[in-house]
């Protein structure tokens, strides 16, 4: 209880309740629609604080469950799924998440399933407190889901959110999955991820933090099996005094595995993000890193450190990194085209923000994506 | 010259003025200029990462009521309108060029070597283009290889060698160039 994460500010967990309190419909679904979460959903997990639940599925083929019912109904067999990825005992806000956490949606999508609609999900801290959900997806053989997940705090609510996230995407099975962080400034963050992706299986993630934070710190690790594939996007924005600090791995343990690591950076204020990234090869496989910062203000700071580690030959491993402000001459000549100051930055915010992932996404995906996109503008003006 | 002329910070008009219609427009901001009918194709527009050519086109005519998929048509470039502005290749970064221009529907076109770095068949799309714009606006075209004038003859030429105008005049003076280049013309 008392180890402390690698990289973070280090926080005292034991200041932060456990978020029982009974909750009103009405302040549930105010955050609810702050994660952009419908109750209209054919499919969607709901949880606030440690002490609301609803979660349903309508479409064939797919089990939406809380996890301890989940635990409950498969004794057996949920085992092979909770607490495998993550270690309970990697610091202490895993075990907090261990001993004291409650909920978190577990998504089973059955073997040969495919659905281009998302399962929504909507975590929310409202009265404030430790919120630890344990999250698990599991997407069979051949089967195809996309998850779309909002976090969010209550404007006034002071909390920490550790949610324990493991997906399991079987082999020839494609899991996308959308992150939306909305934070308050006195709010702290610690989720912890673990993505296997087994033979010829393929993982698309896509992670934004649009607003305010006090810290977030996360290392989500991805694991590649034969001829897997993941891409990920992770798009950080840091504004006021907030520490974040995120990292990908993705381990290439198998020939054929392949993954792109994207993360976009902004800085505003006296902000601190630093990206880390690593991907590291043990057998023929090829990687790619890729970390762009962009610094909003002259207090703001924007940190990279991509890594590559290859234990094999065969293995193709290459990164790119960059950090820098907007040039002014890409401002200049947008405002010979008629633009003014502020819509040729948000113009070149929004091209920085835009990545490829729209391509690895359904209709409905993207849509989210490009919304998410907008939002972040917005924050970083 | 022309990023002078459009006051691009970083270029300064040292003696003369800038006039339009008479009016002195040299101290005034590129957007005001802009406004008041100036557009600059760029020799060498920047990257904009990220930026999509028909997102750039769609802001522009935003403002200029102009039809996007239209000034695309004029320019040839329908099937690049999803491509990222720093993703093109020379004569598509021409062709964009160019159709900025058109979208903003300019009363005065200060087009910046529109064929230098060009292939042939990209060069006839820009030439059309400039057509189009010289149809509706005056185009001044700043030119190191005057190729571009076979494609679209001026109504006036000057040579502008060793920092002042050698000579002015109709399009005797580019045959002129044509035959014995700048220095001699």
């Amino acid at each position: 209880m008392t180890r402390p994460a690698p990289y973070g500010p280090d926080v005292d967990v034991t200041q932060f309740g456990d978020g029982r309190a009974p909750l009103e419909e009405g302040a549930v679904a105010a955050a609810a629609e702050m994660a952009g979460m419908s109750m209209a959903a054919a499919a969607y997990y709901i949880q606030a604080d440690n002490a609301y639940f609803r979660y349903l599925s309508r479409f064939p083929g797919v089990e939406v469950y809380r996890v301890e019912e989940f635990v409950e109904a498969y004794r057996g067999w949920a085992k092979d799924y909770v607490w495998r990825l993550v270690a309970p005992d990697q610091d202490k806000y895993v075990a907090a998440a261990a001993l004291r956490g409650a909920g978190g949606y577990v998504i089973r999508v059955k073997s040969g399933v495919k659905v281009k609609e998302p399962v929504l999900a909507c975590l929310s801290i409202v009265r404030g407190g430790l919120q630890a959900p344990h999250n698990v997806v599991i997407v069979e053989e051949g089967a195809e889901a996309v998850v779309y997940t909002g976090c969010v705090i209550a404007p006034e609510a002071v909390g920490l959110h550790v949610g324990i996230s493991e997906f399991y995407v079987l082999p020839r099975a494609k899991l996308r999955f959308i992150m939306l962080h909305n934070w308050n400034k006195a709010a702290h963050v610690r989720p912890r991820t673990g993505v296997l992706v087994e033979e010829g299986g393929e993982y698309v993630g896509y992670y934004a933090n649009l607003s305010a934070v006090k810290s977030l710190q996360t290392s989500p690790r991805i694991w590649l099996g034969e001829d897997a594939k993941t891409h990920t996007v992770s798009i950080l924005l840091g504004v006021g005094d907030a520490e974040i600090d995120v990292g990908t791995a993705a381990l290439l343990e198998s020939p054929g595995a392949a993954a792109e690591l994207v993360t976009r950076a902004i800085a505003a204020g006296s902000a601190v993000v630093t990206m880390r990234a690593l991907v590291e090869a043990k057998a023929p496989a090829k990687g790619h890193v890729e970390c762009s910062g962009l610094l909003m203000s002259p207090r703001a700071n924007v940190v990279t450190i991509p890594q590559l580690a290859a234990h094999h030959q065969d293995a193709m491993l290459t990164h790119e990194a960059s950090i820098g402000k907007l040039a002014e001459e890409e401002i200049n000549y947008l405002q010979a085209k008629g633009f003014t100051y502020d819509e040729a930055v948000s113009l070149l915010v929004r091209g920085f923000v835009t990545t490829d992932i729209h391509k690895y996404l359904p209709e409905q995906g993207r849509r989210y994506v490009e919304q998410i996109e907008r939002l972040v503008v917005e924050k970083a003006m | 010259m022309l990023k002078a002329l459009m006051g691009i910070p970083g270029y300064e008009v040292t003696r003369g003025r800038v006039l339009l219609d008479g009016v002195d427009v040299t101290g005034l901001e590129p957007r005001e200029k802009t406004r008041r009918g100036l557009a600059p194709a760029f020799q060498m527009p920047p990257k904009l990462h990220g930026v999509k050519v028909g997102v750039l086109l769609t802001h522009i005519c935003r403002r200029t009521r102009c039809d996007p998929r239209e000034v695309a048509k004029v320019m040839e470039i329908e099937h690049i309108m999803e491509r990222e502005m720093g993703r093109l290749s020379g004569g598509e970064m021409k062709r964009v060029e160019l159709a900025t221009v058109l979208a903003q529907r300019p009363r005065v076109a200060l087009v910046d070597e529109p064929d230098s770095g060009v292939d042939v068949e990209s060069l006839a799309v820009v030439a059309r283009g400039l057509k189009d714009l010289a149809a509706e606006a005056a185009v001044v075209v700043v030119t190191h290889g005057a190729h571009i004038a076979r494609y679209i003859p001026p109504h006036r030429a000057c040579v502008l060698y060793g920092g002042s105008f050698k000579k002015c005049g109709g399009f005797e003076v580019v045959e002129e160039v044509f035959v014995y280049g700048f220095k001699l013309a």
